[in-house]
């Protein structure tokens, strides 16, 4: 039964990265939405994701670290809902006089970067997918 | 989070802008009304528009993903009041004028169609790009569905 649980694990493993990534994604192009709908309301701040940072230094989950004090933590914890963060970012900074710091250059390219990337993503979970089948039906 | 948030937030945006195109609209056709119930010249009035936060969901907080998903920021945008410019009216010299005073002068309303109209290109500028992320979402939605396909 555990063999089975892993090679589940080691089958869908690959994805679960670009699931978050997804997820992650999704909760941009909320966020930028946000951005450009009150891109006229004084004093909003613009809103970012906080999830490429928190990848990065989660994504060597294959290793397993030496701990010699208590205090150490382990390396590569699982990314969560919870570790995906939205900040505002340059809450004193406003290039206008209502306060308002949104720049609709930058959120439109943002909105286009973002959606390729989600595309992107979706696209190699398709492609893991794909490969499953294949060993499935044992390449024909 | 809910699925379609994004959409939202964007319709919000959308409406939060044709509100105010509407106003601008009322600003223009009024620029020379000299009469109002309250027996002053028309005023400018303008949109005010506030960011909404933290909507959680009852259906989240019933199955308690909203509580312990701190994302739940942003709700769009809306238009909580509309306010009336307060600027002097514009004096016009115009004694054939009905609404004139003693010395001749007409009190207009304090429109100025340069700014409306500058108003009104922000206006549809923001309602376009609402539209587009409305559109950006719906294909990212759309790719997902093409998963496991």
């Amino acid at each position: 039964m555990g063999g089975v649980v892993k090679l589940m694990d080691d089958l869908f493993g690959s994805m679960k990265f670009s699931e978050k990534a997804m997820d992650a994604a999704w909760l941009t192009n909320k966020t930028i939405s946000q951005n450009i709908a009150n891109v006229d309301t004084p004093g909003y701040k613009r809103k970012t994701v906080k999830f490429e940072e928190i990848l990065k230094s989660s994504s060597a989950q294959s290793f397993e670290g030496l701990k010699t004090n208590s205090l150490h933590v382990d390396i590569g914890s699982s990314i969560d809902d919870e570790n995906i963060k939205i900040v505002t970012e340059n809450e004193n900074l406003s290039y206008r006089i209502d306060g308002n710091n949104v720049d609709i250059d930058t959120e439109m390219a943002s909105l286009a970067k973002n959606t390729i990337k989600y595309n992107v993503l979706a696209q190699s979970v398709n492609a893991g997918l794909k490969r499953i089948k294949t060993v499935i039906s044992e390449g024909r | 989070m809910g699925y379609f948030d994004a959409l939202d937030i964007a319709a919000s945006g959308l409406s939060a802008q044709r509100l105010r195109m509407d106003i601008i609209s009322e600003n223009i056709a009024n620029i020379s009304t000299t009469r109002t119930s309250q027996g002053t010249p028309y005023r400018r009035k303008v949109v005010v528009f506030e960011a909404q936060d933290n909507n959680v969901r009852f259906s989240e907080l019933l199955t308690e993903s909203g509580k312990k998903n701190p994302l739940n920021q942003g709700g769009g945008v809306k238009a909580t009041k509309i306010v009336e410019d307060p600027s002097p009216f514009k004096k016009v010299y115009d004694p054939g004028h009905p609404d004139s005073n003693e010395e001749g002068f007409v009190e207009m309303p304090n429109v100025d169609t340069v700014t409306e109209m500058i108003n009104m290109i922000s206006a549809s500028r923001s309602y376009e790009a609402n539209v587009t992320s409305i559109n950006a979402t719906k294909s990212i939605a759309l790719k997902a569905l093409e998963i496991g396909r």
